[in-house]
């Protein structure tokens, strides 16, 4: 970061903390917020390309080829969303190999491991879920093996835009008749199984559940859990991460402990102790845009009533989100520890005083109340998120946290999904100067950083794993678009496409 | 951006003149010839002279015989080499890229009856590197390239995938000597045709596109942007010419469907 774009910074600050500046309205001149140019763009196409095609097995795309070579859930579909301006059939693909490996009860697996890799190339790895046999009674698939916790419901999302890219195409392939049902099942499942304290929200049972594996949101909760004893397991992550990017020993006990619980109750949600259990606002968040999405897929089908169905549950999520886990005071919403002590006179569990980008994530499920959209925006742009003015991307945590980091997974570092999903929201919202700029940063940052798996939200240099496929896959997307104001262009014009 | 080619056969009209005239209509950027044996290219080279001052562009050529430069029978063979010679001169002398021939077409397959072929692999291979090495020199002379096309299993006994010709290309060690890659026939014999591409991108200096079926592009399944993504992401810059069967109700049509497809699938 250059001292130029330092005293840009210093000014933005003094410019956004004005009296006005709490107004969502307010635009802040991303600091060093670079336009690509005609050559850029073309650069960063053929690179994010190259990394797809790179990443790709065959029938799905791994996260990146040494330390994720798996097939991941919310990995897939975020890939799937920009692997559709490389070939709609690939991506349609991506998302019929993940709904393969879905299990009878509806879930949808967060991990699909390739029986090709080595047992011992990630950990926790087949052996360790052995879901084909402690999960048969939970109706995990026989024959392929997965992990039998879950990840964010991203998919329906993915499905919608995929077909979108290509309608044509998606209806000659009956591609959303395919999906539908599975999709529909996997919706089932969550409102069925994972509303734990009935108040009309997802729970997460593990950490990696969010996908936001090791925010300082998980600290509390997880201070509860005995960890299982280091000499109980081999990490895999450690080989190809920097250690100290990556989660402790001590928490990765504690991971290893709820996993190995749920799997030894079968992976029924109603038998498994839980001793994990949170209202995720992302979790959530994204829960009730992909309802929506299925909304959306039901009505292409023509199914009215399956429409009405997801479109009513979507609104309730929002509704929920809303009642259980808003706090003006933080100007954001925080997430619910259901095995905490309960407030008086209030639901389930407890609110707890942590500040993850997650929290703002609701900025993407339609039907907020206008005042909650109003103090989000306020929040994203203030001292706890800093974007326009502390950094050009979103980081995962409060800047002035007490766990912040710049390089731990998750504990400060900024995400090119998380930032994919607010452009989004800021979009939706109307903030449209707003998302062209994060946009743009989140394009100079792909390139620049060769497609990091997450950056220091201050510096902007790249962090983890390179090549990382949602982050080519998402700049794909993210260049796909037209400048503002005309979201969808790109897809009509698809749509014309035979 | 791709520019495109169309082969001339398939183009209605009488003369280059006329054809190019449809051809630019339908979005074409250039018609790809066809050396028919007997040295016919050459002696249309009063036509090709008088096409070229008209403004016909025609940067490639592609072999229109029955004997190849891998023949069996050692005549043949010669022959094949001092046509495909003759073609490079005369493509050169048009200021265009190159002339494309495969190894072999209907002569042997290891997939039909008897199976086995009268040459073995090394024989194969001794005769294919002198061919190549002989024309790739005269292509340098003229300051063009020959294109070495893998067909599939069906039509060629020796070369069938990129990387085997990659690996032809290498041993010749002539930068005039490059890959004409093929749509069809990769989607038969490459396990991943975009990875392929990838992976020989160097060495390819020509393609020409038809469907899963052989018909013109968008009437088969040939996953297009994802062929045309790894082309591009290959640095390609030549031509995509069309080398086909149509189908359709209207042949000129179908003709003149093909370069808004591939825009479209390319964008």
């Amino acid at each position: 970061m250059s001292p130029s774009s330092a005293a840009a910074r210093a000014a933005v600050r003094t410019e956004a903390r004005s009296p006005e500046a709490g107004s969502p309205e307010i635009r802040a001149s991303a600091p060093a917020g670079r336009t690509l140019g005609t050559a850029g763009r073309a650069r960063l196409r053929r690179e994010a390309r190259r990394v797809l095609f790179g990443n790709w097995t065959g029938n799905s795309t791994v996260p990146s080829l040494g330390l994720y070579p798996h097939q991941w859930s919310w990995d897939s579909a975020f890939v799937a969303i920009g692997l559709r301006h490389l070939s709609p059939a690939r991506a349609q693909r991506e998302l019929e190999t993940l709904l393969s490996a879905q299990w009878d009860d509806g879930r949808v697996p967060h991990i699909v491991f390739n029986p090709r890799v080595p047992l011992d190339a990630y950990f926790p790895g087949p052996d360790f879920w052995r879901t084909s046999t402690a999960g048969a009674g939970a109706g995990a698939p026989r024959t392929t093996e997965t992990s039998g916790i879950v990840q964010p419901p991203v998919h329906a999302l993915a499905a919608w835009l995929v077909h979108e890219s290509d309608p044509a195409a998606s209806r000659r392939r009956g591609f959303l008749a395919r999906v539908a049902p599975r999709l529909a099942a996997w919706h089932r499942y969550l409102a069925a199984h994972r509303d734990l304290d009935g108040g009309g929200l997802a729970s997460i049972v593990h950490p990696w559940e969010s996908g936001m594996d090791n925010s300082p949101c998980w600290d509390g909760p997880l201070a509860r859990v005995t960890p299982a004893p280091p000499d109980s397991f081999q990490r895999a992550d450690l080989t190809h991460g920097a250690a100290a990017d990556r989660p402790t020993d001590l928490d990765y006990g504690r991971y290893v402990r709820l996993s190995a619980d749920y799997r030894d109750h079968g992976y029924r949600d109603a038998d498994a102790p839980h001793s994990f259990a949170v209202e995720d606002p992302s979790f959530n968040a994204l829960f009730a845009a992909s309802g929506y999405a299925l909304a959306g897929i039901c009505r292409e089908l023509g199914d009215e009533a399956g429409a009405r169905e997801h479109s009513d549950h979507a609104a309730a999520l929002t509704e929920a989100l809303v009642r259980r886990l808003w706090s003006a005071e933080a100007g954001q919403f925080l997430c619910r520890d259901l095995r905490a002590a309960p407030e008086s006179g209030r639901a389930g569990g407890r609110l707890m005083d942590v500040r993850s980008v997650a929290g703002l994530l609701p900025l993407i499920a339609p039907g907020l109340p206008g005042e909650i959209t109003g103090a989000l925006l306020r929040t994203v742009t203030g001292e706890h998120f800093g974007l326009g003015t502390e950094v050009r991307l979103v980081p995962s945590y409060d800047l002035e946290g007490p766990a912040f980091d710049p390089y731990r997974y998750w504990r400060g570092p900024a995400w090119f999904n998380v930032n994919w999903l607010l452009e989004r929201g800021l979009r939706s919202c109307g903030e449209t100067e707003r998302a062209d700029g994060l946009r743009a940063d989140v394009l100079d940052a792909a390139v620049t950083s060769g497609f990091a798996e997450y950056l220091d939200p201050y510096s902007g240099a790249g962090r983890g794993t390179r090549d990382f496929s949602w982050t080519a896959a998402l700049a794909l997307d993210l260049l796909g678009r037209p400048d503002s104001g005309a979201a969808g262009e790109a897809e009509v014009q698809r749509g014309e496409f035979t | 951006m791709f520019r495109t080619a169309c082969q001339e056969q398939l183009l209605p009209g009488e003369t280059l003149q006329q054809k190019w005239e449809f051809a630019q209509s339908a979005g074409y950027d250039a018609i790809e010839l066809r050396g028919k044996g007997g040295f016919h290219l050459r002696d249309r080279l009063p036509e090709l002279r008088k096409a070229l001052a008209d403004g016909v562009v025609m940067p490639t050529v592609c072999v229109d015989m029955l004997h190849f430069i891998g023949a069996f029978d050692e005549d043949l063979r010669r022959d094949a080499v001092e046509q495909m010679k003759s073609q490079l001169s005369v493509i050169g002398e048009l200021g265009g890229a190159g002339a494309q021939t495969p190894a072999s077409y209907g002569m042997f397959s290891r997939r039909l009856p008897p199976f086995q072929p009268p040459r073995s692999e090394e024989e194969d291979r001794d005769v294919l590197l002198a061919g190549l090495t002989e024309l790739g020199e005269h292509a340098r002379r003229e300051g063009v390239a020959l294109f070495l096309e893998p067909l599939n299993r069906y039509e060629d006994h020796m070369v069938n995938r990129l990387d085997q010709a990659v690996e032809l290309i290498r041993a010749v060690g002539l930068d005039s000597v490059r890959i004409g890659i093929d749509s069809y026939h990769m989607n038969i014999e490459e396990s991943d045709p975009p990875a392929a591409i990838l992976a020989a991108a160097p060495y390819i200096g020509h393609a020409q596109v038809s469907d899963s079926n052989r018909f013109q592009p968008g009437a088969g399944h040939l996953d297009w942007p994802a062929w045309l993504g790894a082309l591009d992401g290959a640095g390609y810059t030549g031509h995509l010419a069309l080398e086909c069967r149509l189908t359709g109700d209207d042949a000129a049509e179908a003709v003149a469907s093909v370069p808004a497809f591939l825009a479209r699938a390319a964008a």
